[in-house]
């Protein structure tokens, strides 16, 4: 399955599920991203780490390891 | 405003996730009459005021940091959550005041149901209901108040309105509250927190769909445009887009090449900005204190209590002011930046490079505000969830170079190049800046490599922060919160530096205090001088520095730097004014200080072997010295404070020191070897 860091700039997503597994998995809830969501890669920095994603009305900045741990579809 | 005396009354804590108008709100209720103190026994920093008296009703309120879950993520969010339980001299608050962005409901509903599931008593004030109607929504608060089972109330903090009703909904819901106690409120369990807050946000997202309701768009054809909506009308909630012009300024300001660009050039215009502007506004603090230290002198005569008075009480307490107009404006400009929404950006960029090195895009504010000066840097780098990474960011911070360093480097900048090319002097300041950053850089790569022994512990390193939508700072938040950082800074580093300067104009005083001298032919200004001379060549401190000679021989220099490096652990600029002692430069308003001081450093040579003491080679080993050397006792008392033991501060006095002492002797004897004197 196809993990949030893999969008392509301006891309669209539905998240399917968090990796429970993964140690950031909670801070990644608490921020909004639940299954369900629909998020957007609205940015990437000179070095593609961290990405910005848009998130219930907002934009969050989440380094791509952490990212992975949120499966789309 | 006695707050200590109001212990009695009713206390009212401020909760909310950042940016969602609660210090807007702070503001209002407190008409910026507020105190920044600690929360007993940590230095996490926590305003509080009284209810302003227009809204008759007398209650203490407490803003809290921005908190986006009762579970905690890093150092300061664990003592904001746990003061809500019990705070060291309140207890638990009577009542929490929720502020919810309605234009980011369902991510600020989640402190809301988590406080209601751990039965605090709370009540809901919503915010940015203007976003949420150019969004073309609206909020049913009764119905959310129902559905929550908590009283909720619309406000808007910058024109007030709701928020005398608010306050007295508040005063209703204190006087018949159930007592609060320890026993009443719960834990979040912590243990399936995952599960947990998968089953908060469907309960949340399900309040959401009933209390939103659309409004008729105004714009009917607009509306049509937006595809989505036609092809797929539950897709998504409308409301949830992003600001469209924030996503227009990210495309350049977080461009691949001209993000680092821009990312460069801002922080060009903060530090120039932080010399250029304060440099007049501290030559008046400079020469206002050499005024009055020179008045009370003539004034009190030449005897042990005017030299206490004017040199160690008046020109202490100008060696503590003299920083604040720096201070102000680094932070004046770092509010700015912050309330732009700027700052979370930068931290984004920078991430990436920072984690090479160990670090955090969170360690990127602290950082800069290691320029000004380390112990608020230390402080702030409380929001760095990692335990390992923050440790870093301590460990390297007192590399970053702090205003205390400024006066010296202007003096030895001074010495080296003549006055007409002060340009020189300019580049020669931003090489010890660069220098300064790449030390610290390398530094921080090389504790990374021995990170297991020198920085023991382990956790998961993360990055995840919200990047606000840009808007215009409000200088009046700004201002109001610069003013109480500098007073803070006073408070705190002021006691500490003047102690020192009174200790150290004791040890220069004493005990020969009025030595014998020829008095024949010399003008009262030259008596005075030779008996300042004379003094304190036989004082404590010249017997103290006699003691280091030793060490400070292979360096080219003698004890009277010595003395004054030993005195600069004070505070660095402590160093300028002990040379200016030893070399009995007094502050006399009528020479420029500065001058007077480089022709004595000129004249001085090294007793008994007709060597010069200040060379290039000793000039440009003690810019090094100054880099490295952790010369700051304040410094250190505050990373023991931040880290919770001597570990870190004693290995960081130890390898910045002894680093500062080794490539000193290696630029010094390097230089000679080269060529130069």
């Amino acid at each position: 399955m196809k993990t949030a860091a893999e969008l392509k700039f301006g891309e669209t997503g539905i998240i399917n599920e968090i990796d429970e597994s993964h140690p950031s998995s909670r801070r990644v809830l608490e921020f909004g991203f639940t299954p369900g969501q629909e998020i957007e890669l609205v940015n990437t920095s000179l070095f593609n780490d961290p990405l910005a994603f848009a998130v219930r009305g907002t934009i969050i900045a989440i380094r791509k390891g952490e990212a992975d741990c949120i499966k789309i579809t | 405003m006695n707050i200590q005396t109001e212990v009695n009354i009713p206390h009212i804590s401020l909760v909310g996730p950042p940016n969602s108008g609660k210090t807007t709100l702070f503001n209002y209720l407190s008409g910026k009459n507020y105190k920044t103190v600690n929360y007993p026994g940590a230095t996490v920093e926590y305003s509080i005021c009284k209810l302003q008296d227009k809204f008759g009703y007398n209650a203490n309120v407490i803003d809290t940091p921005g908190l986006i879950s009762l579970l905690p993520g890093s150092p300061d969010e664990e003592i904001s959550i746990n003061s809500l339980y019990s705070h060291p001299r309140f207890g638990t608050p009577d009542l929490i005041i929720v502020t919810v962005d309605t234009s980011q409901l369902s991510r600020h509903l989640l402190i809301v149901k988590q406080l209601l599931s751990c039965h605090f008593n709370i009540i809901v004030a919503l915010t940015m209901l203007d976003i949420l109607k150019r969004k073309n929504y609206d909020i049913d608060s009764e119905k959310l108040s129902s559905l929550l089972n908590c009283p909720v109330i619309k406000v808007d903090p910058r024109t007030g309105s709701g928020v005398i009703e608010l306050i007295e909904k508040v005063e209703t819901l204190v006087n018949n509250k159930v007592p609060l106690n320890k026993e009443r409120t719960s834990r979040l369990d912590e243990r399936d927190s995952f599960n947990d807050l998968l089953a908060t946000y469907r309960e949340i997202e399900a309040i959401e769909n009933e209390v939103l309701i659309k409004i008729s768009p105004i714009n009917l054809t607009k509306a049509n445009k937006r595809l989505k909506i036609l092809i797929n009308p539950e897709a998504k909630i409308e409301c949830k887009e992003i600001d469209r012009t924030t996503l227009k300024i990210d495309k350049v300001l977080l461009h691949k090449v001209w993000g680092i660009f821009f990312f460069f050039i801002i922080m060009a215009v903060t530090f120039t900005s932080i010399f250029w502007l304060a440099e007049p506004l501290m030559n008046m603090v400079d020469s206002l204190f050499g005024f009055l230290s020179a008045a009370a002198f003539n004034f009190l005569g030449n005897n042990w209590f005017g030299d206490f008075i004017a040199k160690g009480i008046i020109s202490g307490t100008g060696s503590v002011l003299v920083f604040v107009p720096q201070i102000l404006i680094l932070f004046l400009i770092l509010g700015l930046l912050e309330d732009s929404g700027y700052l979370a950006r930068g931290a984004m960029l920078i991430d990436k490079p920072l984690s090479r090195i160990g670090l955090n895009g969170k360690s990127f504010v602290p950082m800069l505000s290691g320029f000004a000066c380390a112990i608020p840097a230390m402080m702030a780098t409380r929001t760095i969830p990692n335990k390992r990474e923050r440790f870093l960011t301590i460990f390297i911070l007192p590399l970053m170079s702090c205003s205390a360093r400024i006066p010296v480097y202007a003096l030895l900048i001074a010495f080296l190049f003549p006055a007409d090319k002060s340009w020189m002097g300019g580049i020669m300041l931003a090489c010890i800046y660069i220098f300064s950053i790449v030390s610290s850089v390398a530094v921080a790569g090389i504790i990374n490599k021995f990170k297991n022994t020198l920085i023991k512990t382990e956790d998961n390193s993360s990055f995840i922060l919200e990047l606000p939508a840009y808007r215009k700072p409000k200088l009046k938040v700004v201002v109001t919160n610069t003013y109480h950082n500098g007073k803070h800074y006073v408070k705190k580093a002021g006691p500490i530096i003047l102690g020192f300067s009174i200790i150290l104009w004791f040890l220069t005083y004493f005990p020969n205090t009025s030595p014998k001298i020829d008095t024949g032919n010399l003008t009262k200004l030259q008596l005075v001088e030779s008996q300042n001379a004379a003094r304190l060549s036989s004082s404590y401190a010249a017997e103290m520095g006699k003691l280091i000679q030793p060490a400070m021989k292979p360096l080219g220099m003698d004890w009277r730097v010595g003395v004054s490096l030993i005195a600069a652990f004070t505070a660095r600029e402590v160093f300028v004014s002990s040379l200016a002692l030893i070399f009995k430069v007094t502050d006399d308003i009528n020479k420029d200080f500065q001058n007077s001081m480089i022709t004595a450093m000129r004249k001085a040579e090294i007793d008994g072997t007709g060597q010069k003491l200040f060379t290039t080679s000793t000039i440009i080993g003690l810019v090094v010295f100054f880099v490295f050397a952790l010369q700051c006792l304040s410094t250190v008392a505050v990373s023991r404070k931040e880290t919770g033991g001597w570990r870190i501060p004693l290995l960081q006095l130890l390898i910045f020191t002894s680093t500062a002492y080794l490539l000193t002797f290696i630029t010094v004897n390097g230089l000679r070897a080269l060529g130069f004197s």
